[in-house]
């Protein structure tokens, strides 16, 4: 019995101590902590859109990935014995560095990307504050119409983007806006290119030595306008009297067409008459005869050509005259002078005086230079 | 001895039929349907993280696809393939779901903007309406213009929104309020200059 018994115990104790040695000495096959770091792994590769940017390296490592994740989920992989190696464990961490590689490389590269993006957008602020100061300078915001502001928008929207961190849209708005740029610099060369033409430059610089000549050989007064340096210069025997900074319609540098554009006109005009206090309401003024014979005969042409609306009519009253409000930019066309000056002027000037407005009287004049540096940084952008 | 032949030819031929994997064709349909339809819900722009995933499962998956072609017909093993069609699959599922909330957000987002926008130009336009129209139009001539130019610059809000491109739309209302803004500063700087407005003259 004893001996039966003895077999019992001995059994007993044997499978104890079996059972035992299985609980304790199976370990996981793989640490769940590390199966947990692969996924954040895989987040982090997503977070820095490495499908996107390092696709093959991304490909290479779902692919991978999607097999392991299997693996952990077979039972047979799970438990082993703790002398048994895991190929499993050691897959795994060979991803996780892989990764982790992987993810450092492409934070760098993105760093790198979104300070140049950053920089981008921040140069892209400057330039439009730089192109809008220059655009203002030569009067020519009405010129670009809605195109100043759809590069206002453009520019706006990329710094939105941008702080959204949303890099990918923040640098498509900004190579919009550095196109819209373009367009506004190349349609005010369009518009005012003939400040820098030649040709041009030489036409105007002959109307004005005919005029000082003309005062020269009368013995009489006569005024040269040039309106890309906004100056008015009274010439008495062929000598320059005085000169005095002018303002000019709010389309100024543009040459007249029609009534209501804001254009400044140009070519020879003559005072027609002089109004003196309580005759203007602008202090003084000197009436001009615009529009001209040459004047009438271009709008006609203009309008049978279409260039011109058929409502528009051709405008008048253009004068040379004070403020009557001194913080006023602009004239609705005419040719303004602070009051001290138009006083001078209105003294020494009677009527049938010869007036010449010209674009300009240089070729370095003060819109050919600012197109010149709108056209340098066009090619910067 | 021609009997043994017969009956190891007939092993091969067994061996290599059955060894012979296909791919996953149906699976791999499924899973680039579930990618098409995933981007047409608009989880590109509004899932762009969870999309990016699901696409470099796709290409994975190709890729994947491409490599067992590669190989003689006895060792392909279609298994990583499917398994990936699979994962690609689920996943573009929540990730639709997921970008239906997202996009009625942003387009909530959206249309509140444009409607904060719309005050901001009528604000400024009604300003406008005050300047002067005699001489003294000259000050506000070039903000007039500035105006007419904002509301132009609405319907582009409104054409964002009509691509359900929800993001832009947001970014092009509030850069749009921000000008209209700036634009009331300088009409009210403007009126401040002119006075009272006087009569118009030709010009």
């Amino acid at each position: 019995m004893m001996g039966e018994n003895g077999t019992y115990n001995a059994f007993g104790v044997l499978t104890v101590v079996s059972c035992a040695i299985c609980l304790v000495g199976c370990v996981q096959a793989v640490p769940p902590d590390l199966v947990a770091a692969v996924e954040a792994i895989d987040q982090d590769l997503i977070a820095l859109r490495a499908p996107e940017t390092a696709p093959e390296e991304y490909g290479q490592f779902v692919r991978q990935w999607a097999l392991l994740k299997a693996r952990t989920q077979l039972d047979d992989e799970l438990i082993r014995w703790p002398w048994e190696s895991s190929d499993l464990e050691s897959d795994l961490r060979w991803l996780y560095v892989m990764g982790e590689r992987t993810v450092s490389q492409l934070h760098d590269r993105q760093v790198s990307q979104q300070r140049a993006i950053q920089a981008r957008v921040i140069r892209l602020e400057e330039q439009l504050r730089s192109v809008a100061a220059r655009i203002e300078a030569i009067d020519g915001r009405i010129l670009l119409g809605e195109k100043g502001l759809q590069t206002d928008l453009l520019v706006k929207q990329a710094r939105s983007f941008l702080e959204q961190k949303d890099y990918p849209r923040a640098m498509q708005a900004a190579e919009k806006a550095d196109h819209a740029l373009k367009v506004q610099t190349s349609l005010l060369s369009q518009e005012l290119g003939r400040y820098a033409e030649e040709s041009r430059i030489t036409y105007w610089q002959t109307l004005a030595k005919q005029t000082i000549d003309w005062s020269r050989m009368h013995q009489a007064t006569a005024i040269v306008v040039d309106k890309a340096e906004r100056e008015l210069t009274l010439y008495k025997s062929g000598r320059k009297v005085l000169s005095y900074p002018v303002r000019l319609g709010f389309n100024g540098m543009l040459e007249k067409q029609f009534q209501g554009d804001g254009a400044t006109p140009e070519g020879r005009y003559h005072v027609t008459d002089r109004r003196g206090q309580g005759q203007t309401q602008f202090y003084r003024a000197l009436a001009l005869d615009y529009p001209n014979v040459e004047d009438r005969r271009r709008f006609q042409l203009a309008k049978r050509s279409g260039k011109i609306p058929s409502s528009k009519g051709i405008g008048g009253q253009i004068e040379i005259h004070g403020a009557d409000n001194e913080q006023l930019a602009q004239t609705l066309g005419c040719i303004m002078l602070d009051n001290p000056n138009m006083a001078a002027l209105y003294e020494r000037v009677p009527v049938g005086t010869p007036v010449t407005i010209v674009g300009a009287l240089t070729k370095k004049n003060a819109v050919a230079s600012t197109l010149a540096q709108l056209d340098r940084g066009k090619e910067e952008i | 001895m021609a009997r043994r032949v017969t009956i190891v030819s007939i092993a091969l031929t067994l061996a290599l039929t059955a060894g012979c994997a296909d791919p996953p064709n149906q699976q791999i349909q499924e899973a680039e349907k579930a990618l098409k339809e995933a981007q047409e819900s608009g989880a590109a722009t509004y899932s762009a993280e969870e999309y990016a995933k699901l696409e470099g499962t796709l290409a994975a998956m190709r890729k994947e696809v491409s490599d067992q072609e590669g190989k003689f017909g006895l060792f392909r093993d279609y298994g990583k393939a499917q398994q990936l069609s699979a994962s690609a699959k689920a996943e573009s599922d929540r990730i639709k779901t997921a970008t239906v909330q997202k996009k009625e957000e942003a387009k909530a987002a959206a249309l509140q903007a444009q409607q904060v926008a719309e005050e901001a130009v009528r604000a400024t336009q009604d300003l406008v309406a005050k300047a002067p129209v005699g001489k003294d139009r000259a000050a506000v001539e070039a903000i007039r213009n500035d105006v007419e130019g904002l509301k132009s610059l609405l319907k582009q809000v409104q054409a964002s929104i009509d691509k359900e491109d929800f993001p832009a739309a947001q970014t092009q209302a509030k850069a749009i309020h921000d000008m209209s803004q700036a634009v009331s500063t300088e009409i009210q700087n403007a009126l401040a200059k002119v006075g009272k407005g006087k009569s118009g003259r030709r010009k």
